[in-house]
């Protein structure tokens, strides 16, 4: 038998158990996680049951009546909405991307007007959507004279959206490493050429999956519009930039509002079309980052 | 960094090529910017033919005067050495030479850098332009996220240039010893590459503009051996088109590729501010057998540093 230098005792390799509060940490993680994840179920099953008799093609082929209850649709609410993500999309992340640019690129972060536009900028991504609305009523409907427009309500949201996509698109932007630009750079690219070949292209899937989580969360706002002082019952689409709209949101609540069963109905299964849009821009961002994403 | 602790024996140093004899006739010497020590007065050995000459440089970032009082000069087709232990400010020197630094906010040179006739810091002088024509290689392997295509075709095109980027693609790759390897695969992502191929995909990058001159900033230090010496045998290659300037903290890399090397150390002045300094700057065969500065034998030797 080996004689051993080493005691028994310093090469015990046996488990000592392991400590409870490993135990209770991972329990409280777990539990938080399921409570989030049983909610959500919660919400979808409940909203698809309460919905699930007005499910059908009337849903979006109809447009909204108070006198039948049973076959109105919510056809007008449904292209209002895609109408004002489209022209919010199309005005608010050109400006914010730049925006970005700007800041992460340009902005000499050692003066203090840039660091006042930067800590202003994550002000106004918390400032609640019902300002947004005051803003929009008084600056867009009256004082520009755009009255209750898609215009109108494009703009408002785009200026509720434009900080958080800012600030998404500067985390995707830094998130490019410093030694691509100097790469980049030293080959005797221009500031512009290194931005707009190498920083945007690398940036791309955050920035966009950033973009569209700031649409999406425009897309369930009702308190900007009622701000506005919307029209909650409109029984046409709209056809232009200056037609009257409404959106899923309020059209939502202006059935609720109302005493018969059937609008309950109908409010449920609207909801279900509304998570629908919503879940399927969060898959696309899902996808896009998970198809582009970069490793350095 | 064995090197470091081990001394390093003399006669190991053999410098790349002898100095050629036609030229050691007129070398000039002249007396450095530094405090003498010893009996020997320390020697700035001036290259024939300079593409560099530094007089006087002092680099600030802010107030913080990082390097002082360096003088040197490059020669063309030469390949020289930057040495010094960690703060030195060797880098920051390098860095002046295709005036990256100036991305640095606030950072600053004073004094003179003379790229052939003109001043590297002049009013007139475009930096866009000084980075075309001397190109750099960086310490950590940093290809774009593209295909080994377009990071060769990047810096062509973005310079405008003209002519079949199949040809520049294959030649750069051709001079930069990777064509073999990679010839099959041109459209791979370069990220997929190994550390190695990806810091020779860097260099075949800076040849494809055609610089005059190629700065490399510790170029071997994040690779294996057997990637180093691929990389020290291709800056002997390269050598016959491009003045290359090479920073590194391995100084058997130095004394085994440059011609002449310069020796810098961190100082701390009257006033307890660290500083880089310029110790001395000579043919490399001299600078590792026979070094005039009491600071440079410590260092090489193992002592210091």
């Amino acid at each position: 038998m080996a004689i051993l230098s080493t005691p028994r005792s310093a090469v015990q390799l046996a488990s000592k158990g392991r400590p409870l509060r490993e135990h209770l940490f991972r329990i409280a993680l777990l539990a938080s996680l399921a409570i989030a994840i049983a909610f959500l179920a919660m919400l979808i099953v409940y909203v698809v049951e309460e919905g699930w008799p007005r499910l059908d093609s009337t849903l979006w082929e109809n447009q909204p009546s108070i006198r039948r209850p049973e076959t109105a649709g919510i056809q007008s609410g449904i292209l209002g909405t895609l109408w004002i993500i489209g022209l919010t999309a199309l005005m608010a992340l050109p400006t914010g991307i730049l925006a970005a640019i700007y800041l992460e690129e340009y902005a000499d972060k050692t003066k203090w007007y840039n660091r006042l536009i930067e800590l202003n900028i994550s002000n106004l991504a918390a400032v609640p959507s019902i300002v947004y609305g005051i803003l929009g009523l008084g600056m867009i409907a009256r004082w520009m004279q755009f009255g209750f427009t898609v215009m109108t309500g494009a703009l408002t949201v785009s200026l509720l959206v434009l900080p958080i996509v800012i600030i998404s698109a500067r985390e995707a932007i830094r998130a490019v490493p410093p030694s691509i630009r100097e790469g980049s750079l030293a080959l005797g690219a221009t500031q512009w050429q290194t931005i707009y070949r190498q920083v945007l292209p690398a940036s791309v899937p955050g920035i966009a999956t950033g973009s569209i989580l700031a649409l999406s969360r425009a897309i369930g706002e009702a308190a900007p519009f009622l701000m506005l002082g919307a029209a909650t019952l409109v029984r046409f689409n709209p056809e232009g930039v200056w037609s009257t709209f409404t959106v899923l949101p309020l059209q939502i609540y202006s059935f609720i509002a109302r005493p018969q069963e059937e609008f309950a109905i109908l409010a449920a299964a609207a909801i279900v079309i509304l998570l629908a849009i919503l879940l399927l821009m969060n898959s696309v961002a899902i996808w896009l980052r998970n198809r582009y994403q970069k490793r350095w | 960094m064995s090197d470091v602790r081990n001394p390093l024996p003399t006669g190991t140093a053999v410098p790349r090529n002898p100095m050629p004899t036609s030229g050691t006739a007129e070398i000039g010497v002249s007396v450095p910017n530094v405090s003498v020590r010893g009996p020997e007065v320390p020697r700035t050995i001036e290259a024939l033919d300079p593409v560099f000459t530094v007089s006087g440089l002092s680099v600030f970032y802010g107030d913080y005067e990082a390097v002082r009082g360096v003088d040197m000069t490059i020669g063309n087709r030469e390949i020289t050495a930057m040495i010094g232990p960690s703060g030195c400010g060797k880098s920051t020197v390098l860095r002046c030479f295709n005036r990256m630094n100036d991305l640095i906010p606030g950072a600053r040179a004073a004094g003179k850098i003379l790229y052939h006739d003109e001043d590297l810091y002049g009013d007139h002088v475009d930096p866009i332009e000084v980075r075309r024509r001397i190109g750099m290689v960086f310490q950590k392997p940093n290809p774009f996220p593209k295909s080994i295509y377009d990071n060769i075709a990047y810096g062509p095109k973005v310079n405008g240039v003209k002519g079949k980027m199949d040809d520049i693609v294959e030649e750069a790759l051709t001079k930069a010893a990777l064509w073999d390897e990679v010839k099959d695969k041109i459209k791979q992502n370069a990220l997929s590459l190994s550390g190695g191929q990806q810091q020779r995909l860097c260099i075949a990058r800076a040849i494809a503009v055609k610089p005059d001159v190629i700065l490399m900033d510790e170029p071997c230090s994040a690779l294996d051996p057997i990637a180093t010496t691929k990389i020290e045998d291709l800056m002997q290659e390269l050598t016959r088109d491009y003045t290359i300037v090479i920073v590194t903290h391995n100084m058997q890399q130095a004394a085994r590729v440059s011609d002449r090397t310069a020796f810098f150390t961190a100082e701390v002045d009257a006033d307890g501010v660290r500083h880089g300094r310029l110790v001395e700057f000579d043919e490399t065969s001299r600078i590792f057998t026979n070094p005039s500065d009491k600071r440079t034998e410590d260092y090489i030797t193992g002592r210091f540093g």
